[in-house]
């Protein structure tokens, strides 16, 4: 690494210090894009000589386009950790090891994160770890064969989830063409074959582990001038070269899908209504309002909720999610029903509320309350370093930085009644839905 | 803006200093604090001395829906509906955690959202509605994580809990906390006035408060829940486990794509005392959770690609599916040793349980060596500051201090510790705490019967991989294959999954 410093001219000034009086995010932080495209995002914050450091690789199983490579964004995170020339994978091992990092990753459909949290001291090391296995990574075929049994012991550990089950068959019902038509872990069988891909492992790194594709999020007990300053060396010498993928956009749906799916083992019933959204854009009105919309609707508070869960208690769990993504995914509305026989009443009464939040303006204090329960939330949850950057991280996947959080939480203070009815009436209607339902065996 | 902070700052302390909240307030010695100036927010651990192990016989789970019927259900001054539409715009909510000996309420909130919510929490400790509908609501979704998602869903966590049911069979640890189907059913609001009169008392109270929080805050709620009545329930003796001899196995026949195991043995040694320290370098080598200087990882996962994961524990790790550093406040007196391997596929399971076995062998044989030790200890070290990194859960270990008797931090000793162990310490206390041959072992499997075939006629087990191994690992899959476990039949059972858990 050290030869790599003389050769490489960086002028990187800390041109991106933002002032937060009165901002959503409480720290002040600080930003800065290398020439080669890498952008490096650095939080100090109060921390107990803790420091939280995480690589955002905006590649996910979005991009997995040709077929029969589904769940190989994840797949390939795991062969991140085999290694270097410079520091094969027991070396990289041993030096996390010995600093006391606790280290791991995880892979989205949008993005990938590898993330670290160690003592302050130990920076400049994991610096040097992280931008070598970013720049050289290096393994062997027997490696990389041996890590897809891994992959595989994975799904098969998450397979015995009535919920893993469900959420296979409601993508691969809803998508035709885009890539959200599969999980994260990808199809089945495309996992089994995965030992057979090490050639295209190799074109993987080469096309989305790119500097201009990767945002660094540094959270904790840091000096930014100092840590940029190592990162400038660290990785000035990664060349850019980021391909974007060419995902094919879902055609709009027509009319309404509908599927059942049978759960070996015994399960209470699962309802999972889904509607084609739109993708994550804060100055998107409908889509802020629909966010609301998913919580006004059917959280824990709404009459719904209250009626079935608490009052009736036909249901075991009722819950909307309305997710941030790059493209179009699922506003999803999912019940576990307790009985059976109870699954179309309690489909109607979703369709019913549905209806009504088309038609009938929601309270202004029932709005206030929200907005108020949106911002303590994510007020709340910056508590240490590690959940801090993993806090932030979709939204840096998704937009490159966090500014985007201020957009946010001022376009949730924007909502209006009217903007609820029109995200109801825009997003939630038939010809957008999917709906599958689960059951188990009967025992 | 700042006139109207400092009036309101005023105001309520001229409120506070006029008002009193109850009771005697709770003793200093029953108070565990930890103030964090900077902390935006409060954090709130409230422990009653009670658990699963208190449940009474026929009434198992009683504990846990007891706590429940607290925080998530109606108190005398709000319907539950009422207590959720008032947490709902402060972000902010409380629940409770059970297990064996320690039931903790825990709550936590902005300090801009404190005077709203203080009422609600204590509310929920003091004043229980204990009514009917939400008692149904309650145990019909403990019976459904019994019956479905307990014994359906997550194998590995089913395994877990054979294992405990199998090593404490016949003392008040050998339920889980969630109880058993029949007994869950039979609980009625009288069990749950009973229990809640004998255990939430004032004497069996220990308030943990953490965070930016004012002495006010503190003086409230000390003398709120000073008005709980007095009392001291009879103490549960320490289940205490009955001897093995040998390896005794238990295998849950289920129709399942892998198979999951877990095994243990009791150990005599608890946190705060040298031994367990030593022994925490010993386990981290061997199998540091969810991590991949774990040597078990290494040798099952990293080199074999077995499975996705491979780890031991001197501690309860209650929910390591979810989880990856410790919990707090699942303190017990009595632990075993334990060790964890993630389902492997079902064609690898004899082969994958002589792997990990002769690993614990080798270990408690030969000991660590300097190498081992010595990386070791530096990685613990550091690691253990994740264990804690938030108020919260600093508050939670401090509370569990108090339950092991610590005097001073567990996590500052575990530091300490570090630099004063020696590698004699370490594999003295290996000698002593562990040992080989004599452990329960439990799998989720299909074909139960021809696993127990295999297991007690010690049949060879090779394996073959799809992808080519170095000669050294397939010299070692040679021992690893017909490395002999010498099982005595009569000490296999098979069980079937719908038998479990039911009384």
């Amino acid at each position: 690494m050290r030869s790599r410093v003389g050769k490489v001219c960086l002028i990187v000034t800390l041109t991106g210090c933002i002032a937060m009086a009165q901002s959503i995010f409480p720290y002040p932080y600080e930003k800065e894009t290398l020439p080669n495209g890498l952008r490096v995002i650095m939080i100090p914050m109060e921390s107990p000589g803790l420091v939280a450091y995480y690589s955002i690789v905006r590649t996910g199983s979005r991009d997995e386009v040709e077929q029969g490579r589904s769940g190989f964004a994840h797949f390939f995170e795991h062969m991140m950790f085999r290694g270097t020339k410079k520091y094969p994978a027991s070396v990289y091992d041993s030096v996390i090891t010995s600093i006391g990092a606790s280290a791991n990753a995880y892979t989205t459909d949008d993005y990938t994160a590898y993330h670290l949290t160690f003592a302050k001291e130990d920076l400049a090391t994991v610096i040097e770890m992280e931008s070598d296995r970013f720049q050289n990574l290096s393994y062997e075929k027997p490696a990389f064969q041996t890590e897809a049994g891994a992959v595989y012991g994975e799904y098969r550990k998450n397979s015995t989830s009535p919920f893993a089950l469900l959420n296979e068959k409601v993508q691969d019902l809803a998508y035709d063409v885009h890539t959200y038509k599969h999980t994260t872990m990808g199809f089945e069988a495309d996992i089994k074959e995965m030992p057979e891909g090490f050639e295209y492992s190799k074109s993987f790194f080469q096309r989305f582990y790119r500097p201009d594709n990767v945002v660094l999020v540094i959270a904790g007990d840091i000096d930014p001038k100092a840590t940029l300053a190592l990162i400038g060396r660290a990785y000035g010498s990664w060349e850019k070269g980021y391909r974007a993928p060419q995902v094919s956009p879902e055609p709009p749906q027509t009319r309404e899908r509908f599927g059942e799916v049978s759960y070996k083992g015994k399960t209470l019933p699962i309802l999972t209504i889904g509607y084609k959204g739109d993708g994550f854009d804060p100055g998107n009105r409908d889509y802020v309002a629909a966010v609301l919309f998913g919580e006004l609707a059917f959280g824990e508070t709404s009459d719904l909720c209250k009626k079935l869960y608490i009052k009736e208690q036909k249901v075991e769990i009722l819950q909307a999610n309305i997710p941030m993504n790059r493209d179009m995914p699922l506003f999803e509305i999912v019940a576990m029903v307790k009985k059976e026989e109870d699954l179309e009443e309690v489909r109607e009464e979703i369709y019913k509320t549905i209806t009504e939040f088309q038609s009938t303006p929601v309270s202004l204090e029932r709005l206030t309350d929200l907005r108020r329960r949106q911002k303590y939330r994510f007020l709340m949850s910056l508590d240490a370093p590690n959940r801090v950057a993993g806090g932030v991280a979709r939204f840096v996947a998704l937009t490159g930085g966090i500014d985007v959080l201020e957009d946010v939480y001022a376009a949730f203070d924007r909502v209006s009644a009217q903007d609820v009815i029109n995200a109801a009436r825009k997003y939630f209607v038939p010809e957008r839905r999917t709906v599958v339902i689960l059951k188990g065996a009967r025992q | 803006m700042k006139t109207t902070i400092v009036a309101v700052l005023l105001l309520s302390l001229m409120v506070c200093t006029a008002t009193t909240y109850g009771g005697v307030p709770v003793p200093d010695d029953h108070v565990v604090q930890l103030p964090v100036r900077n902390d935006p927010t409060i954090s709130f651990r409230i422990w009653f001395k009670v658990g699963s192990q208190n449940d009474p016989k026929g009434k198992e789970g009683l504990a846990d829906i007891t706590a429940s019927m607290l925080t998530e259900a109606a108190t005398k001054s709000n319907s539950y509906e009422k207590v959720l539409d008032r947490l709902f715009p402060l972000a902010a909510g409380y629940s409770a955690t059970t297990s064996v000996e320690m039931t903790v309420i825990t709550g936590r909130v902005h300090r801009d959202n404190l005077k709203e919510y203080l009422p609600l929490f204590t509310d929920a400790i003091l004043r229980p509605a204990f009514r009917q509908d939400d008692l149904d609501r309650i145990k019909s979704q403990a019976a459904s994580y019994l019956e479905n998602t307990l014994r359906h869903s997550s194998d590995e966590e089913l395994g877990k809990a054979v294992l405990y049911a199998e090593v404490f069979a016949g003392t008040p640890y050998s339920h889980i906390t969630a109880g058993l189907v029949e007994s869950v059913r039979s609980i009625t609001l009288n069990d749950i006035e009973e229990f809640y009169r004998g255990h939430y008392t004032r004497d069996n109270v220990v308030i943990g408060i953490g965070g930016g929080y004012e002495a006010d805050v503190l003086r409230r709620i000390r003398e709120e829940l000073g008005a709980l009545p007095a009392g001291t329930p009879a103490p549960v003796p320490a289940s205490v486990p009955k001897a093995l001899e040998g390896f005794h196995v238990a295998i849950v026949e289920k129709d399942a794509p892998a198979t999951a195991i877990s095994m243990g043995f009791p150990i005599d040694v608890l946190r705060g005392a040298k031994d367990w320290y030593a022994l925490a370098i010993a386990n981290s080598w061997l199998g540091e959770h969810r991590n991949s200087s774990s040597h078990l990882y290494q040798v099952i996962r990293e080199e074999r690609g077995l499975n996705y994961g491979d780890y031991s524990y001197i501690e309860n790790f209650p929910r390591g599916g979810m989880m990856t550093k410790p919990p707090q406040n699942v303190s017990r007196r009595q632990q075993i040793f334990e060790v964890w391997i993630r389902p492997v596929p079902n064609e690898t399971r004899h082969f994958a349980l002589r792997a990990a076995l002769r690993e614990v062998k080798r270990l408690i044989d030969e000991g660590m060596s300097e190498a081992e030790f010595s990386q070791t200890r530096s990685f613990l070290r550091k690691y253990v500051l994740h264990y804690a990194p938030t108020t919260m859960e600093r508050l939670g270990y401090a509370l569990d201090d108090q339950f092991y008797g610590i005097n001073g931090s567990h996590l500052e000793i575990f530091r300490t510790m570090m630099d004063r162990l020696t590698l004699a310490d370490v594999n003295a206390a290996i000698r002593k705490h562990l040992q080989y041959g004599k452990m329960q072992i439990a799998m989720v499997t299909k074909d139960a019967n021809s696993m127990k075939q295999s297991l007690v006629s010690d049949a060879p087990s090779p394996i073959t991989y799809r992808t080519p191994k170095s000669s050294r690992t397939l010299d070692l899959d040679t021992l690893i294959s017909v490395f002999p476990l010498k099982i005595r039949p009569e000490n296999v059972k098979v069980l079937q999954v719908k038998d479990l858990f039911v009384r």
